[in-house]
C-alpha cells in the first residue's frame, strides 16, 4: 500500500539532496507526469513528525545559494517542458540609485508634511476637499493623512495623467494642450492641440483602433442595422443575434466549447469568480494580480492565499500544503482550487510559466482560471494568446478569459471553456443577470477584427500584423537593452517596462518625451513598489520602423539627459560623454 | 567658447542634483528653502572645520610624538 501511495513522488531524489540545480531530463519528466509507479530510493527524504511531508515534488528550489544578481533566473527548472526558450529578466535595483530614491521620497515627504502645516493652519489656500466649519465636531468625512500621497506627491508631477486625446488613439495621435497656472491644482486648455504625438502608451497591440478600414465601415453598418443602445440586459430581451454570432466566433478562434461575452473586461473577473467559487474553496492567486481578479476573489468569499510572482515551487507548496492540511480550522478536504493566473502581466512585462502551472493543475487536481487580457491576439504565432504560444491544448485551461478592449479595438470581456460552465455562467453570473449587454457597434467591431486575426475575410492582413508586431517587440527590446536601461519582463512580451527609479524621474520623463512628440505612460507607486517606478512602453503593430526609431532615439536623447542608463551588464560599446561615472560602477 | 560650455555643464550638473534630491518635483520657493538649509549647514561645517582643524593636526601630531 505504501508503495502506491508514495508513486507519484519523484524518483530521482539524489538530485534534491546533493544540491544540484534540477535540470530534469526527458524521461524523468515524462515518467513524472504520466504517474508511473517509481522505486522509493535508499537514501530518499521520509515525511517528518507533524506529517507535513517536506521537500518532495515536481519542481524544487535548488538548495545552494547563489548570489541573487537578478531576482528570477533565466535557467528555467523544467526545460523539457518548454518547445523554445524561456527568457525573462528581472535586473536587480543598483543599490547607489535605491538609497538615493529613498532619499527622494524622504525629502518630498518632510515637504509634504510641511505644507500640510501650513494648509491646516491657513497660511496657504487649501485646494483639497474640506468639511465645512459647522461639521468640524462630527465624525470626519475626510480623513486628512490617508491621501497625504496623492495631494503631496501625486499632485506636483499630475500633468503626466489623464491627457486628453482628440483623435482616434492608433499609432499618432492629437493631445489637447494643457496648462497649469497653480501647480497642477487647475488646468485650462490653450485651445492648440499637439498633432502627431507617437503613442506608445495605448493598448493597440495589432492596430485595430482605427477610424478607417473594414472594422470601422463594419462598425458602421451595425449602427445603422441595430442602433448603438441595446436597452436591456442580456437574460431578458438584449440578446442580439450578432450576440450569438460573437460568442460562436470567439469559442472557434479560442479552441474551446462555448463562450460568453460581457460588456466590460473588469466586470467579467470581478463578476464571475463569484459565480465559480465560494465559501470552502481555494484561490491561489499570483502576487501581481490584476484588481479586478483580487476584488473578484474577494467578493466571492473563498480562502486566497498568494503565491510569489511566477514562482513555481511557490504555487506548489501552497498546493501541496491545501491538499495535505485541508480547510483552516476543520481540515476537511477543499471543495474546489482555483489557480488564478494572467497570460501577460502588465506592470512586469512577464509572461506566465504555463506548462508548468499546467502540469502542476494536472497533478493536484485544480482547477485554472487564465486571464489573457494582454496576450490575446498578442502573442503566439496565430496570434491566439498565451496557450497557442506554448503550443498546449486549450482543453487544458479550465476558464480562459480575456478582453476585447487590447487588441481588438474594442470593449469588453469574454470567458471560454466547456459548454456546462459557459450555461451555468450564462444563469449565475452577476455580470450577465444585471449588466446591459455589449452595444452592436463594438460587437461588429470585435467580430470584423477576429475574422481579420484568423485569416477568414480572405488576406493575409491578420498573419501580417502579428508578424509585424512580433519583429516591432524584438527590434525594441533589443535596441532598449543594448542602449543600457533597465528592461524588465519577457523577451517575447509587447509590454515594455522601463525602470526609472527615482520620483522626479518620473515627471521629467514623461515631460521631456512629450516636448519631443513622444507619448508614453509613466507608472509609480501604488501601482508599483515604492521604488521601482517606470516607464511603461506598448508596442503595436501599426508602429511603423521610422517610427520606431524616433522613439527610440528620443528615448536614448533623455536616457542621458536624465541619467537613467542604469543597466550593469556588459555593454557592446560604453557611451560616451557624462556616463564616465557610471561606468566606473560596471563590474 | 570655454565659458559657454563650463555654464551648460554646471546647469547639467545642477539639474542631475534637482533630479536625485526630487526638488525638481517642488515649487521654486520650497527649493529655495532646501538650498539655503543645505547651503548654511554645508558653511557651517567647513567653518568650523577650518577653524578647529589646527588644533586637532597639532594634537594628532603631539600624541604620535612627532612635535613636543
Amino acid at each position: 500500500m505504501t508503495s502506491q501511495y508514495i508513486s507519484w513522488v519523484t524518483p530521482n531524489l539524489d538530485i534534491y539532496s546533493r544540491g544540484r540545480p534540477t535540470k530534469m531530463t526527458e524521461s524523468s519528466s515524462n515518467k513524472l507526469l504520466n504517474g508511473d509507479s517509481c522505486h522509493w530510493t535508499s537514501n530518499g527524504k521520509k515525511s517528518s513528525k507533524n506529517g507535513f511531508v517536506k521537500s518532495h515534488g515536481l519542481f524544487q528550489e535548488p538548495q545552494k545559494y547563489r548570489r541573487p544578481r537578478e531576482k528570477n533566473q533565466n535557467v528555467t527548472h523544467n526545460s523539457s517542458l518548454y518547445k523554445k526558450p524561456f527568457a525573462e529578466s528581472f535586473e536587480e535595483t543598483p543599490l547607489l540609485v535605491a538609497v538615493l530614491t529613498y532619499m527622494g521620497y524622504g525629502i518630498l515627504t518632510i515637504f509634504g508634511y510641511l505644507r500640510d502645516f501650513l494648509r491646516h493652519w491657513s497660511i496657504e489656500k487649501c485646494h483639497v476637499a474640506r468639511e465645512k466649519e459647522e461639521q468640524k465636531d462630527f465624525v470626519p468625512l475626510y480623513q486628512d493623512f490617508e491621501n497625504f500621497y496623492t495631494r503631496n506627491l501625486y499632485m506636483r508631477i499630475r500633468d503626466n495623467w489623464n491627457r486628453p486625446i482628440c483623435s482616434v488613439p492608433g499609432a499618432k495621435m492629437d493631445l489637447v494642450e494643457r496648462v497649469s497656472h497653480d501647480y497642477n491644482w487647475t488646468f485650462e486648455h490653450t485651445g492648440r492641440v499637439v498633432k502627431d504625438v507617437i503613442n506608445m502608451g495605448s493598448y493597440n497591440y495589432l492596430g485595430f483602433a482605427e477610424n478607417i478600414g473594414a472594422c470601422a465601415n463594419a462598425a458602421i453598418e451595425a449602427t445603422e442595422k441595430y442602433g448603438v443602445g441595446v436597452g436591456s440586459t442580456r437574460c431578458e430581451i438584449g440578446s442580439l443575434d450578432i450576440h450569438e454570432e460573437l460568442e460562436q466566433l470567439v469559442a472557434r478562434f479560442l479552441g474551446v466549447e462555448s463562450s460568453m461575452a460581457f460588456g466590460m473586461g473588469f466586470a467579467t473577473n470581478s463578476m464571475n469568480i463569484p459565480a465559480l467559487t465560494g465559501k470552502g474553496c481555494l484561490i491561489l492567486s499570483d502576487e501581481l494580480n490584476h484588481a479586478s481578479l483580487v476584488l473578484g476573489a474577494r467578493l466571492s468569499g473563498s480562502t486566497i492565499r498568494v503565491f510569489k510572482h511566477n514562482n513555481m515551487q511557490s504555487l506548489e507548496k501552497l498546493l501541496r500544503d491545501a491538499i495535505a492540511h485541508g480547510q483552516p480550522r476543520t481540515h476537511r478536504p477543499w471543495k474546489k482550487i482555483l489557480i488564478v493566473v494572467e497570460g501577460i502581466y502588465s506592470m512586469e512585462g512577464s509572461i506566465v510559466r504555463l506548462p508548468e502551472v499546467v502540469a502542476l493543475k494536472k497533478r493536484y487536481k485544480a482547477y485554472l482560471y487564465l486571464d489573457e487580457a494582454h496576450s490575446i491576439g498578442a502573442l503566439g504565432p496565430n496570434g491566439r494568446g498565451v496557450v497557442d504560444y506554448f503550443g498546449l491544448d486549450p482543453k487544458d485551461v479550465d476558464i480562459m478569459m480575456g478582453t476585447f478592449t487590447k487588441s481588438f479595438g474594442a470593449a469588453g470581456g469574454y470567458i471560454g471553456g466547456k459548454q456546462e460552465l459557459i450555461d451555468y455562467l450564462r444563469r449565475h453570473s452577476h455580470s450577465a443577470l444585471y449588466a446591459t449587454s455589449m452595444s452592436p457597434p463594438v460587437v461588429q467591431q470585435i467580430i470584423t477584427s477576429m475574422r481579420i486575426i484568423m485569416g477568414e475575410d480572405g488576406t493575409t492582413l491578420g498573419i501580417d500584423r502579428i508578424r509585424q508586431l512580433s519583429e516591432n517587440t524584438t527590434y525594441f527590446r533589443r535596441e532598449l537593452r543594448e542602449m543600457g536601461f533597465i528592461i524588465y519582463g519577457n523577451e517575447d512580451s509587447p509590454v515594455v517596462p522601463m525602470m526609472l527609479y527615482m520620483p522626479a524621474k518620473i515627471g521629467a520623463f514623461g515631460r521631456e518625451m512629450l516636448k519631443r512628440n513622444i507619448g508614453t505612460v509613466v507608472v509609480g507607486f501604488p501601482a508599483t513598489p515604492i521604488i521601482e517606478s517606470r516607464a511603461r512602453f506598448c508596442i503595436s503593430a501599426a508602429h511603423t520602423r521610422e517610427m520606431l526609431d524616433t522613439a527610440l532615439k528620443a528615448t536614448s536623447e533623455v536616457g542621458d539627459l536624465l541619467q537613467l542608463k542604469y543597466s550593469r551588464r556588459e555593454r557592446p560599446l560604453p557611451s560616451l560623454g557624462w556616463m564616465a561615472e557610471e561606468s566606473l560602477l560596471q563590474d | 567658447m570655454a565659458l559657454g560650455d563650463c555654464w551648460k555643464q554646471l546647469s547639467w550638473f545642477y539639474y542631475q542634483y534637482l533630479l536625485v534630491t526630487a526638488l525638481y518635483m517642488l515649487e521654486p520657493w520650497e527649493r529655495t528653502v532646501f538650498n539655503s538649509l543645505l547651503v548654511s549647514v554645508a558653511g557651517m561645517a567647513v567653518y568650523t572645520g577650518y577653524v578647529f582643524m589646527p588644533q586637532h593636526i597639532m594634537a594628532i601630531l603631539h600624541y604620535f610624538e612627532v612635535v613636543q
